[in-house]
Order: structure tokens, then C-alpha cells, then sequence
């Protein structure tokens, strides 16, 4: 798929951050700044998978929210095709939200237990004012087919209740293209489900790319899947990006110490003798007196401590299109752009 | 002597709909210190055999034929009092969810002295906690946090609160079920590892419960696959894994992405597991199997040795 691959961005992030302030209460007085996304800076090119890869609360989820603007950046600037769309209002946001749609991650909660499947993947083609609604159910039929769901006459009449697990979330992926997007994100799409319905939803994403030449974030927390569906993957660790590449060099040659304890934890089925095992992660960890330093720094194995601890790591270019932040790549060239 | 033994184990739910087998003819037995994992689909009944194994089936389900045999004791056969007596001390369950095992308004260490209380009435409140202290030692959680209540906890260590308490009373059998399927990849690697640690170090049997064949395939020495409530292959894992001969075993396999070798591409399996309140008159996989056969739908297939300990239920393997 790599040799299909174009250069033209589509979306670009440029320092793009995101702040929470927790609640605060009457004993501790006001709330405390977490950090879900530190100064991101991504682009996808046309017709790409891209794969953001992270643990839970690494921000990667807010990440996707931010792209189809279910929330606003607190700074940095996000565009699309060259246009700003981080702070949109009104009409041009509904305007962008037709060209970039979203694929949650739990399709038990993110479909209307009360409406027919044929209302709720039309729903977005009424609220868009796209087409006649005589032309609407053949759209709908439509997508249902590429979504996999065939014979697609057999399911528009049917309640949420009485799909599977997987064939919800292939109705919530049929919502999410019927009005052809250009840009997908898909959040986790195949966590809740069971590994033969994973596979299949694998093959709708890729086939919803190649057919409909939309571009896919694919947004997830297994390295195994990434490799499998992605072109480029990214590395988020506690809001911080800190590797991007193609995904095969980032899974065969990872650099950053983080990427190498993801596959170091990665369950290698019975494979273990083909990867090596990298031992970047700390058993307890460390304590860290400032947060000037980092990301990774507490639990990092082969961190330094004066450096580490204390400053910002650089972006290094570690291979073709593969950049990491790390202080430690001092034989790496300091990389250029990490869009 | 087999720690455990499952013979012919048929277990129904009652339902509007009629009687659900859930679990159909399942035979197994697990020696001492030794890991079976219990593979499928959710809805295959792997669930339903930990919960009938701790005597803990919910209200409309029962045992409708067969025996569970554990240390010379027939569970299946007990009344609710002499259950008691065995949970816990005898078998005890990591449950699936951790975060919503572990009571909210207690702390962490009341609750474990209260389990250990609980089926041992006779120690003491100081004895208890100082089995705690070892417990806490045991899975790697620090002893300052023993006060702390349960939203204080990392996900991760409240899984490993968890298994603390499963090995309060040294079981010999203890039945994980999915231990790990809401923790992140770097805390699942880590409490693996550790479960495994601990179950040589104490020789305990278990019974890993997964959807998820990658954690399996990494943990345990025998295999079950079960599809639609009946288990279609067993054998030691490498066999199970590298030479599966079932065609849903196939097709499990080949379905999950990995990390090395060739980048094939997956098979997803089509179709949906079947019905199972009506009874199936043939092979239960028949409908979405590549092997299909007239004479599949209409016989129930027969168990084949294919190897050593390896066993397949199919009738063209």
C-alpha cells in the first residue's frame, strides 16, 4: 500500500495543545492544569492510515476529538487542506464536519437504541440537507453495503438490539461515510469486539480508503494492529508525541525508549524469537523533581539523569520520514520538521 | 490424581425463550500447577464455566448433566453450605472487570481482611492483616497504599489488588477471568508476567479465561478453544497455536494481527455464531466453516486424536 502513498497533506497540526482543569473542592480550593496534549504537531497526507498509538489517558482520544472539533485546541492551529479550522463557528464548522467525520469506540453506546438502522446512518444526510429523502435510503443501502453489511435490505429496518457487537460498529462506520468524508477518525473502533470481528472491521477501513480515497486516522492502543492497517504510525506518551514514522520501520527499528516498551509488551504470540527485546522501561518509577525534562524520564531505563531530568528532549531524524524525541539519538541528525 | 476434572458438562440457562444450552459436553481436566486457557467469542461459555466451577451460576442456570470434580471433591453435587466451605479456600476467581470487583466505600485492606475472615472465622483480626502485608508484598503493591480506598488505585493495581486476594487462602486452583482485558499493554505485560511467577512459585493450578488468544498463547501450557458453548480443540499450547487443525481455530488464529513475521493478510471469519436455545443436530461451526460437508450439518462430529494430547472435535481434520 506504501507505493500508493501521496504526499499532498490534508490535515495539518501545528503545536497543538489541549488543557483540562480538574475540578477543584472546597478542601483544596481550585482545580489543577493537566496536560492532554503538549504541543502535537502532525500532518496525514491524502488517501493515508495514519495510526496514533498510546495508553489509555495519553491523550490520543482527545487528539481525534480536537480533529473533528468536538473540542477546541488551547493553542496551536489545526488545518485542513490549508485552511484554518481550529477555532470555526456556526455554518463553516457544520460545513467542516461533513468533510471529517468520526467512528467511536463502544458502538453499543454510540447508536440511538431507539432508531430504525436506516434513520440513523440517513440522520446525517437530513440534519446536512444532502440529497432528496427519495435518494436517501438508496445512499443508505449503499454504504451499508460497504460497510459490510449485505444483504443491506435485510438490516435497514432493524433496532441497534438486534445486531452484534460488530455489526453496530459496522452501522456506526456507515454513519460516519455516508456523506463521504474526506477525513475519518476511527477511535478504538475495534476494542470491544471480538477478534474475527476485528479483522473484518480492518477490511472496511481499508476498503472505505481505497474506494472512497478517504484519509483515516486510526486511533489505538496495539502496535500489532497498527502494523497490520497503518501507512505512517505516531507514538504518543502522556500528551507528548514522541516518535512518527512508517510503520514498519517504527515497529522493526523503533528508536524512542517508550515505542521500544510498547513492543517489548506487546504479546509476541509465540513469535518471540523474531523480535528483540529492547528492556527501555523502568521497573519502579523514578522520581522526578521538575517537569522541564522528559516525558519519559521516569520511567525511562537508559535516561541520564542531568540531561533527562532537566531539559526538553530535541527532535532527532533517526530514519527516512522516521523522527523521535529523545535526548539520547545523539548520532541522529536533529530533524528538520516534525510535521 | 488431576486437580480437576470436568466430564461431560452441560450447563442451561433458563430463558423466556426456552432452555439456553450455554455449555454442551465439556470435558477437561487440569493438573496440579498447571494452566489451561479457555479461548472464544464472547457468548462461547467460557464465562459460564469459571462461574459453575465457583459454584456461582446465576439463578436461572444449572448443571444440567455431567460432573466437576476438584481435589477429590465433587462440586457440582454440593449444596450452597458446603460450596461456601470450598470457595475461596479451595478455588478462588479473579473477576473480569477488576475496577468494579473491589468495594468503593471500604478501604483496600478491610476488604482483604474481611475475605480472609470471611472463610476462616478463626483468625484474628491482627493475623489477617499480617496476611495482607505478605499479600501486598507478594504482587508487587506498596505498603503504604494499604489504607488507601480503591479510587486512590491505578487500574493496574487494582488488578493486582485483586489477585492479592484471590491467593489469600492459598487456593489451588484459581480462575482468572479475562484478568487483564481493561489494563493498558505495559501493565497486562506486567501483571502476566507476575501471575506466572506466582503460580510456580505456589504451584497453583489455573484457569485462564480470554477472548484473547495473543495472552493465552503466552501464559499457559494447555489450550481450549470453545466455540458456541462446546470445546472444539485442546492440547498443549504450541500444538493449539502453531498446528491448529480445527477450521474455527484457524480461522481464530489468523484473524489477530501480530507484531513479526509476514504480514498476511487477515481472515475474518463471516458469518455469526449460531442460535443455541433450539438443539443443533450437527457440527456447530458448519455454517461460516470452509470444510463444509453435507454430512456436517446433519451428524454430530467425533472427537480425533491428532497428535499427543491434541484433540479436535471435527469429523475432516
Amino acid at each position: 500500500m506504501s507505493e500508493r502513498r501521496e504526499n499532498k497533506t490534508i490535515l495539518q497540526l501545528e503545536r497543538v495543545s489541549r488543557f483540562y482543569r480538574t475540578r477543584g473542592n472546597v478542601f483544596r480550593g481550585g482545580g489543577r492544569l493537566v496536560v492532554a496534549l503538549n504541543e502535537i504537531n502532525l500532518s496525514l497526507r491524502a488517501g493515508e492510515i495514519f495510526g496514533l498509538v498510546g495508553e489509555s489517558g495519553s491523550g490520543k482520544t482527545t487528539c481525534g476529538r480536537l480533529i473533528v472539533r468536538l473540542e477546541e485546541a488551547d493553542q496551536g492551529r489545526i488545518t485542513l487542506n490549508g485552511e484554518d479550522i481550529t477555532h470555526l463557528k456556526g455554518k463553516k464548522l457544520r460545513e467542516y464536519r461533513r468533510q471529517v467525520q468520526m467512528v467511536f469506540q463502544d458502538p453499543y453506546q454510540s447508536l440511538n437504541p431507539q432508531v430504525t438502522i436506516a434513520d440513523s446512518v440517513a440522520e446525517p444526510l437530513i440534519t446536512n440537507k444532502v440529497g432528496s429523502p427519495l435518494d436517501h435510503m438508496e445512499r443508505v443501502l449503499k454504504v451499508l453495503k460497504t460497510a459490510g453489511l449485505s444483504p443491506a435490505e435485510d438490516y435497514v429496518y432493524r433496532f441497534p438490539h438486534q445486531l452484534s457487537g460488530g455489526q453496530r460498529q459496522r452501522v456506526a462506520i456507515a454513519r460516519a461515510i455516508v456523506l463521504e468524508p474526506s477525513l475519518l477518525v476511527a477511535d478504538e473502533p475495534t476494542s470491544m469486539l471480538d477478534a474475527s470481528y476485528s479483522a473484518q472491521i480492518f477490511e472496511i477501513l481499508q476498503g472505505v480508503r481505497d474506494k472512497m480515497g478517504a484519509t483515516i486516522m486510526f486511533i489505538t492502543h496495539s502496535m500489532a494492529s497498527a502494523r497490520y492497517l497503518c501507512d505512517r504510525i505516531g507514538v504518543i506518551y502522556r500528551g507528548h508525541l514522541v516518535e512518527q514514522g512508517p510503520a514498519e520501520q517504527v515497529i522493526n527499528a523503533p528508536q524512542h525508549p517508550y515505542t521500544k516498551a510498547l513492543i517489548d509488551a506487546t504479546p509476541k504470540f509465540g513469535r518471540a524469537a523474531e523480535v528483540p527485546t529492547y528492556g527501555t522501561l523502568l521497573a519502579a518509577e523514578r522520581p522526578a523533581n521538575s517537569s522541564a525534562g522528559c516525558p519519559f524520564f521516569r520511567r525511562c531505563a537508559l535516561a541520564e539523569r542531568l540531561l533527562c531530568a532537566g531539559t526538553y528532549p530535541p527532535w532527532r531524524q533517526v530514519g527516512p520520514e522516521q523522527v523521535a524525541l529523545c535526548h539520547l539519538l545523539e548520532d541522529a541528525a536533529p530533524a528538520v520538521s516534525t510535521g | 490424581m488431576a486437580l480437576l476434572t470436568v466430564e461431560n458438562l452441560g450447563i442451561g440457562y433458563q430463558t423466556a425463550k426456552g432452555l439456553l444450552k450455554a455449555v454442551d459436553g465439556v470435558n477437561f481436566t487440569l493438573e496440579p500447577g498447571h494452566s489451561l486457557g479457555l479461548v472464544g467469542e464472547s457468548g462461547c461459555g467460557k464465562t459460564t464455566i469459571g462461574m459453575a466451577l465457583m459454584g456461582l451460576l446465576p439463578p436461572n442456570g444449572r448443571i444440567t448433566e455431567g460432573r466437576i470434580v476438584l481435589d477429590g471433591l465433587e462440586i457440582s453435587a454440593m449444596s450452597e453450605d458446603e460450596l461456601r466451605k470450598v470457595r475461596w479456600n479451595k478455588v478462588s476467581m479473579i473477576f473480569q472487570a477488576a475496577m468494579n470487583a473491589l468495594n468503593p466505600v471500604k478501604r483496600i485492606s478491610a476488604q482483604m481482611v474481611e475475605a480472609i475472615q470471611v472463610h476462616r472465622p478463626e483468625v484474628s483480626d491482627e493475623a489477617a492483616l499480617t496476611r495482607v502485608e505478605g499479600l501486598f508484598n507478594l504482587v508487587g503493591l506498596p505498603l503504604e497504599r494499604l489504607y488507601d480506598f480503591p479510587h486512590q488505585y491505578s487500574g493496574g493495581m487494582k488488578q493486582r489488588a485483586i489477585i492479592a486476594m484471590a491467593l489469600a487462602l492459598n487456593p489451588k486452583l484459581v480462575i482468572a477471568d479475562e484478568p487483564t482485558t481493561a489494563l493498558d499493554v505495559i501493565v497486562q505485560d506486567q501483571i502476566l508476567k507476575e501471575t506466572k511467577e506466582l503460580q510456580r512459585q505456589f504451584n497453583i493450578g489455573i484457569i485462564f479465561i480470554s477472548h484473547d488468544i495473543s495472552i493465552v498463547a503466552d501464559v499457559c501450557h494447555q489450550i481450549g478453544v470453545m466455540y458456541a458453548g462446546q470445546l472444539v480443540e485442546s492440547g498443549p499450547a504450541e500444538e493449539v497455536f502453531f498446528n491448529s487443525k480445527h477450521p474455527y481455530t484457524q480461522a481464530l488464529v489468523s484473524s489477530f494481527p501480530t507484531l513479526a513475521g509476514p504480514k498476511t493478510k487477515l481472515a475474518p471469519i463471516p458469518g455469526e455464531p449460531p442460535n443455541l436455545t433450539g438443539t443443533i443436530p450437527g457440527c456447530r461451526f458448519c455454517d461460516r466453516c470452509p470444510k463444509d460437508t453435507a454430512s456436517c450439518k446433519l451428524d454430530h462430529p467425533q472427537w480425533q486424536e491428532v497428535g499427543p494430547g491434541h484433540h479436535v472435535l471435527c469429523d475432516h481434520c
